[in-house]
Order: structure tokens, then C-alpha cells, then sequence
């Protein structure tokens, strides 16, 4: 039997932005493709939602 | 003396941190415990009663007596990497958390949150027995698997909506739960089905993002459409978050929570009525606050950063 609450969710898709960059180990920060931190781009940090409160993935719980 | 954050590497809000303790000179470790063993390291040692340890992660290496605080944001599961290779993979998992934050516990450190704290202030049922006690106003709440009492509950308030007690969402396969309004004479008989919490709806004018760093406040506000209910799903489109000041009382109220919940961060969500109320929806230990700060220029991330390089305490 389904759950109340289950009857109100909805399928959700994965993060497509989070592989627009990697992990740089020297500087402890994320960078970009061209080298420049992430959180140089306030446009581009916005548009990853790793900073939003949105449910539903990896960096998501505990919003 | 290191500053010690624990997330996932893609967690680009610790970067905003990272790169604040960068500027204010402060050294820091960054690591993800999903790492442990494999990436990152570690040794303890107990002897008589002196607790001598270090952990290493891509070279760096610091002593856990060296640690001037540690802030846990969006840590892996201990052991997670290794566990992929690994025989008996449940088992090397808890043999990581325990062995980590194990030795972390003995770190005479200031926490950003300690996992005690953390642990008991995520359960949603409890956040509302302390909001209660702080002095908040807090939305007639039920969590039942009883059909019947779901059905009186919603006799006595007719406007309910429906949210995951756990402010987790399902994740096989992955769907969102947001917060919905219960339609007019709904089936309960599902209720039985699994633990589900109605919540009072508050007709509200705007959500509210309060972000308590230490003693520090930072409210936020963003109007809400005439019939919204999750403020992440569909405000309307003009819809910012701008600052506010919270009322003298909320202040209070924000600060007894935090004491009574041993938290050093908390990101505390209100709905805010026409009468200009702020009911009290959740307290997230570790909330989000890059969106905030980024539309409303509230200094957040500076204020972690100087929570975290204080000296001594
Ligand atoms: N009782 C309520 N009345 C009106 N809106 C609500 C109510 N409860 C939650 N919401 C809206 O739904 C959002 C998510 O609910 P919340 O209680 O914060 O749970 P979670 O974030 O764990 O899913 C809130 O930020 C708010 O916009
Ligand atoms: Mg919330």
C-alpha cells in the first residue's frame, strides 16, 4: 500500500550542472573548465542550484 | 590551528567558506569522509587518557589537537568510496563513522554542529516540541498512521497541507515531496500505510529564511503568490529573497531554540501571515544559505568564517 504522502510526490531529474566542474585537491575549491573558482561566477553559482534550497539531491538534504 | 569543513568535494557553498578563511589567512582541511579509508586517512591514539590524532586527506596533513573548529556541511557517508570494492561494505561503513567522528568527539574543538546536536535536531516531530518551548507560533501539527485520526484533525482544520516528516524526498525511484495542500475530503485510508504529517496551512504573504550563525541573524524574505504552498515550487516568477528584520520576539525566540538545541548554525523557515506572524515551520541544522546570500548580500559566509577562525573557545 502506497504511503499518504506518496500520492503528492513527483519524479524528479538529476542535476545536470554539478559536471560543469571538478574538484581542485590545491585550492580546496571547485573550479571551472577554464580554471577559475566557481564562486568567481555568482551567475553561474545561481544557475547550479548547489547553493538553492530545492530538494532532491546529493547536496540537497538538510535543506 | 586548522579549521576542519567535512562535505562532498562538488559542495560548492563550502567553497564560499573555504575561500573567506582563504582571505582571512586561517588554514583549513577540507574533507570528505567518504574518502576514509582510501583518499583520507587517519591514526588515533588513546593513551592514558591523552587522545593523539591526525588525518590526512591528498597530502595535507593535520594533528586533531590542532583543530580550531570543525564544520560539518554536506559530509559523505564514512567509508562510501572504499565500500564500492569492499567485502562486507555495511560493516566497513560503520567501522569508518565510528573510527572518524569517534576521534573527532574527543577534539576539545568548537563544532559547527556537533553530530549530537545535529543528530537529535533533525527530527522534524522534535523541532516542533522546541519551537513550542522557545516561544515560537507554530502550525497545529499531527503525525499518525491512524486513518481515523487524520480524518478528525481534518475536521477540526479544514485547510492542511501534507509534507515527509523527514524533509527527505523518495529516492528509488528519485521524485520531490514538496508541501501540498491536502484536496477537499481526501482518503485517509493511506495514512495507515505509513507515518504522515498534516500540518495546519497558513495563509501566507511570504516565506521566510532566517539564518542564525552563532549569535548572528540573517532574515529573509520572498513574497508569496495568493494560493502557493512550497516556496521552492512555483513562486511567482518576479518572486526575490530580500532582507528583513525579524521582530524583536523571533530574535528571542531564534536564540532560546539554538541554545536549547546545543546548534551553532541553524536555518530556520517560517511562512509569514497577513497579520504579520511568522509560524514556525522548521529549524534545517545545516539549511542552505548560499541563495540567500546571493540575492540579499547578507554577509552569511563571512560570518561562518568568523565563527569558525575565532580563537580559544
Ligand atoms: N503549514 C504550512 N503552510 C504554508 N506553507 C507551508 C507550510 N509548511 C510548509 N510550507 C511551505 O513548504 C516549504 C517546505 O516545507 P518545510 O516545512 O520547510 O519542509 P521541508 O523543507 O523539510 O520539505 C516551506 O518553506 C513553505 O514554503
Ligand atoms: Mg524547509
Amino acid at each position: 500500500m502506497r504511503a499518504f504522502a506518496l500520492f503528492h510526490a513527483r519524479p524528479t531529474t538529476p542535476d545536470a550542472f554539478t559536471t560543469l566542474y571538478t574538484y581542485d585537491c590545491a585550492q580546496q575549491l571547485n573550479v571551472l573548465p577554464d580554471g577559475r573558482p566557481v564562486i568567481s561566477d555568482p551567475v553561474m553559482l545561481l544557475a547550479t542550484g548547489s547553493t538553492t534550497s530545492t530538494a532532491g539531491s546529493k547536496t540537497h538534504f538538510d535543506d | 590551528m586548522t579549521v576542519l569543513i567535512l562535505t562532498v568535494p562538488e559542495d560548492v557553498t563550502a567553497d564560499l567558506v573555504v575561500a573567506a578563511l582563504h582571505e582571512r589567512a586561517v588554514p583549513v582541511v577540507r574533507l570528505d569522509p567518504a574518502g576514509l579509508p582510501g583518499e583520507v586517512s587517519m591514526s588515533a591514539e588513546y593513551i592514558s587518557g591523552d587522545v593523539h590524532g591526525f588525518l590526512s586527506v591528498q597530502g595535507r596533513l593535520v594533528s586533531m589537537n590542532s583543530l580550531r573548529s570543525v564544520w560539518i556541511r554536506r559530509p559523505g557517508t564514512p567509508g562510501a568510496d572504499a565500500t564500492r570494492r569492499s567485502e562486507q561494505p555495511e560493516w566497513l561503513t560503520t567501522e569508518a563513522e565510528r573510527a572518524l567522528y569517534g576521534a573527532l568527539r574527543c577534539v576539545p574543538a568548537p563544532w559547527m554542529n556537533h553530530p549530537g546536536a545535529a543528530e537529535q535536531a533533525r527530527y522534524k516531530p522534535w523541532q516542533l516540541f522546541a519551537a513550542h518551548r522557545a516561544g515560537f507560533a507554530v502550525p497545529a501539527t499531527l503525525i499518525t498512521t491512524f486513518p481515523q485520526a487524520a480524518r478528525k484533525f481534518a475536521e477540526q482544520h479544514p485547510e492542511l497541507v501534507v509534507k515527509s516528516v523527514s524533509g527527505t524526498h523518495p529516492g528509488n525511484p528519485p521524485m520531490v515531496l514538496p508541501t501540498t495542500v491536502v484536496p477537499p475530503d481526501p482518503d485517509f485510508s493511506s495514512v495507515s500505510a505509513g507515518p504522515t504529517l498534516l500540518q495546519e496551512y497558513v495563509r501566507k504573504t511570504a516565506d521566510i529564511r532566517l539564518t542564525c550563525v552563532g549569535v548572528r541573524q540573517f532574515a529573509a524574505a520572498k513574497k508569496a503568490g495568493p494560493d502557493q504552498v512550497d516556496g521552492r515550487f512555483g513562486s511567482p516568477e518576479d518572486a526575490q529573497w530580500y532582507p528583513v528584520e525579524p521582530p524583536a520576539r523571533i530574535a528571542r525566540a531564534v536564540r532560546d531554540y539554538m541554545d536549547e538545541a546545543g546548534l551553532a548554525y541553524g536555518a530556520f523557515d517560517f511562512a509569514e501571515d497577513c497579520d504579520g506572524t511568522w509560524w514556525f515551520l522548521e529549524c534545517n541544522q545545516s539549511g542552505q544559505f548560499g541563495f540567500v546570500e546571493l540575492a540579499t548580500g547578507q554577509p552569511i559566509t563571512a560570518a561562518i568564517a568568523d565563527w569558525l577562525a575565532r580563537d580559544g573557545t
